[in-house]
């Protein structure tokens, strides 16, 4: 009797967190689609600013949680295995390539205004896109639930901003399904609301 | 006996949740009124043989709009907005669309302005051309939810 309740309580345990443990989601795969087009050379950054990443709570490949069955918790991290901003920022480069600018990278140790500015004015790009990630997370159970707050902003090579873009909330933006279906979800996400940003009369007129 | 009755409770509670899940979401840039949009141009996915392409020209002149298919990436006439589509089906005693993903893009920078998303599994599925409807349904009737 007692090897039936071990039983019982070994496959409800696998049962609950069977789809939850150790789930990756894949931004490198997502296909941003952008309403710029340019021919430029232009620098281009994402820090990660988000809270539970600079206080240590989370890794910076955190995405986001996977519930199980009792609601709890489990971290849900990039496929690459790299930060979640290195993943953005080869998406949002090969978004940006293709849309005709040559892209520069640029790497910023904090979202610090004046260190932005130093780092773009010693990159001298003429124009230089820097998108802050504050919040960014999909939280998994029955639903995907998307948590994020991101600021686009456009630099002259002096350093000054000449156009921003903030978009925050929470949102559902799926049914909570198999891991690879939440990555497409989480991605899908990802391509729309980097789009939206983009898609301000100031960033565009800014890019040209 | 009653914990292992409750074990199996339990277990059945959760093969019928996922039976049954459902989730049906849209996004619309709040820069875009879709109002205005009256010429499609549905691009056929290459492994589509089920025909979704017609599904959505259909529905789209059910709503009173100008729509084609066809296989080129790009319209090959002016239109207002390019539509691409996902879909994925499975089986259980017959095949059945688990979900749908629809895509209204600018046919100039090729930009996602909308998108819809239906999924339902094998208890709750509907018929292709139903998901085609509530995914559309669900882009048109958005009133920039989220933003």
């Amino acid at each position: 009797m007692k090897l039936l309740k071990l039983l019982g309580a070994l496959t409800i345990v696998l049962t609950v967190t069977g789809c939850a443990v150790g789930n990756t989601y894949d931004y490198q795969a997502a296909n941003i689609s952008l309403p710029v087009k340019g021919d430029q050379s232009v620098g281009l950054g994402v820090i990660d600013n988000r809270s539970y990443v600079l206080n240590g709570d989370k890794e910076p490949d955190f995405i986001g949680l996977q519930r199980g069955g009792f609601n709890n918790p489990f971290n849900v991290t990039t496929d690459s295995g790299k930060p979640m901003t290195e993943d953005m920022l080869s998406a949002l480069t090969s978004a940006l390539d293709s849309n005709g600018f040559d892209i520069k990278q640029l790497e910023f140790s904090s979202s610090d205004s004046g260190l932005i500015a130093s780092v773009v004015v010693k990159n001298g790009e003429a124009k230089n896109i820097v998108l802050t990630v504050t919040d960014w997370k999909t939280d998994v159970f029955m639903k995907i639930t998307l948590h994020y707050d991101l600021l686009l902003e456009v630099y002259e090579k002096d350093g000054v901003v000449v156009a921003t873009n903030h978009l925050y909330g929470k949102e559902l933006v799926g049914g909570g399904g198999f891991e690879s279906q939440n990555s497409k979800a989480a991605a899908s996400a990802f391509e729309t609301k980097i789009g939206r940003l983009f898609n301000s009369p100031d960033i565009i007129a800014a890019l040209k | 006996m009653k914990s292992i009755f409750r074990f199996f409770g339990l277990v059945m509670a959760l093969v019928l949740i996922s039976g049954c899940a459902t989730s049906l979401v849209s996004d619309v840039d709040p820069q875009t009124d879709l109002s205005t949009l009256q010429r499609f141009y549905v691009v056929k996915l290459p492994s589509d043989k089920r025909g979704v392409q017609s599904l959505i020209v259909d529905e789209l002149r059910s709503m009173g709009k100008e729509a084609e298919s066809g296989i080129e990436a790009n319209a090959p006439m002016p239109v207002d907005a390019v539509i691409t589509y996902e879909d994925k089906w499975m089986w259980d005693i017959t095949m059945y669309m688990l979900e749908l993903r629809v895509g209204i893009r600018d046919p100039k920078t090729n930009y996602k302005f909308a998108s819809g998303y239906s999924y339902r599994t094998s208890l709750v599925r509907k018929p292709p051309e139903e998901m085609v409807e509530e995914v559309l349904g669900e882009i048109f009737g958005n009133k920039n939810k989220g933003e």
